[in-house]
């Protein structure tokens, strides 16, 4: 008797889960996904000369640096890795 | 209106710049211009954004890279060493990633692109650039005076807050439209709190600064802009050409300055046929001044007989120029 409200309120929680996955979470992982694209493509324009693509203006790039410093190899590695077809199928 | 009636008349254009050709005089105005204001009660700096800077050639003193210093009453001078402040920024840039994620030292490829960032062509002008917006924001002083740099490079100095300006504006946007995105992930996933943005916390501290700097360059109010020409026939057609181009980036044009006339009684008597020729030659052109730039030009400044440096002399040119000579009716 105790432990009935934990119960209900955990099967309100996977019913939250359910819905969740069902209706949102995709939604939320285009969101991500989209918002991580951005962030490489917003690292390119700062820190392009980073690949060797002439950026503007390096001065002030500097500063934002110490943000992306960790970002940085995954962003080259994404970047300069090699494409073939399951790129294209994924 | 002559240069005096420029600066009477228009008190609240605290900024004011010479710009022209290399070695028409631009040092020697501005000096002037800054020696005749400090003399007059105003607190002046005049300072140079000219990475090869001759303040402290006409001033006959070191001055390079020491801040304001002080030439006379109320009168500082300043030449930015850019080397040193790119040294000191990166300097700062690598402690800021050291103290943000604990790192005993910069990961070898940040640490290469900090060092590399220096080599850049742009760097040194935008070092100028960002210690220019730091002198101008402080507001301590009743006139600025900028000692400009030979043309293509002040316009290019010019035309970098435009450029800046769109540059930041674009990333700014993108930066924005991605805290979007985040918000969405987040209302979706029922987080309460986000993270600040602390890049776009940064990217809104660069605009602002680069908003001060070019809201300056182009206020009319606040702003003259003087271009120094000589009386010769290639000077004349390049200050047009700039001026035409300086137009373009919405710079205050407030007049022209003629330097360099010869005085009218050099002529007297008998003289060697060179001398006749170059006067002709001036006569010449000084017509064709007249004719350009009309009532435009704010003076003439009469060709010394010794070369400006020191303030003594700077003192008679600031003579000639502001009570009687330089005059234009």
């Amino acid at each position: 008797m105790t432990d009935q409200p934990k119960k209900r309120g955990g099967l309100m929680k996977v019913f939250k889960d359910v819905v969740y996955g069902m209706a949102s979470h995709e939604m939320t992982r285009h969101a991500i996904r989209t918002r991580a694209s951005m962030e490489h493509l917003f690292i390119l324009i700062t820190m392009g000369d980073l690949l060797g693509v002439p950026i503007l203006p390096p001065y002030y790039s500097l500063r934002l640096l110490p943000y992306v410093t960790p970002q940085i190899a995954g962003w080259k590695r994404r970047m300069l890795r090699e494409r073939d077809l399951t790129d294209v199928l994924g | 209106m002559s240069l005096r009636q420029v600066f009477e008349s228009e008190p609240d254009r605290r900024y004011v710049m010479f710009g022209g050709k290399g070695g028409l005089g631009k040092t020697t105005l501005s000096a002037t211009s800054a020696f005749w204001l400090a003399s007059h009660g105003k607190r002046v700096l005049l300072f140079s954004v000219d990475p090869q800077a001759s303040l402290s050639d006409i001033f006959q003193r070191d001055i390079f890279g020491k801040g304001p210093v002080p030439i006379m009453e109320n009168l500082w001078a300043q030449e930015v060493d850019a080397d040193r402040r790119i040294r000191e920024y990166q300097e700062e840039i690598r402690k800021k990633i050291l103290d943000m994620y604990g790192f005993d030292k910069v990961p070898e490829e940040i640490d290469n692109y900090i060092a590399a960032a220096s080599a850049e062509p742009a760097m040194e002008e935008s070092a100028i650039f960002d210690a220019v917006v730091d002198i101008i924001v402080q507001g301590d002083y009743d006139y600025y005076i900028y000692d400009l740099v030979p043309l293509g490079h002040a316009l290019y100095y010019l035309s970098m807050a435009k450029v800046y300006d769109e540059w930041i504006n674009k990333i700014t946007k993108l930066r924005q439209d991605m805290r979007q995105y985040d918000q969405v992930a987040a209302t979706m996933r029922r987080e309460e709190k986000m993270q600040e943005d602390q890049i776009l916390g940064e990217l809104t501290y660069i605009k602002d600064r680069i908003n001060a700097s070019s809201r300056i360059l182009t206020d009319r109010k606040r702003t003259a802009f003087f271009f120094v020409v000589v009386p010769e026939e290639m000077i004349i057609l390049d200050t047009q050409k700039a001026a035409a181009l300086f137009a373009k980036f919405d710079v205050p044009l407030s007049g022209y300055i003629v330097n360099r006339v010869l005085p009218p009684d050099l002529g007297q008597g008998k003289i060697p046929p060179y001398l006749r020729n170059r006067i002709a030659m001036q006569q010449k052109y000084m017509a064709q001044i007249q004719a350009t730039f009309g009532d435009e030009v704010r003076a003439y400044v009469p060709e010394m007989e010794r070369d400006v440096t020191g303030l003594p002399m700077i003192e008679r040119l600031a003579q000639r120029l502001f009570v009687d000579g330089g005059a234009v009716s």
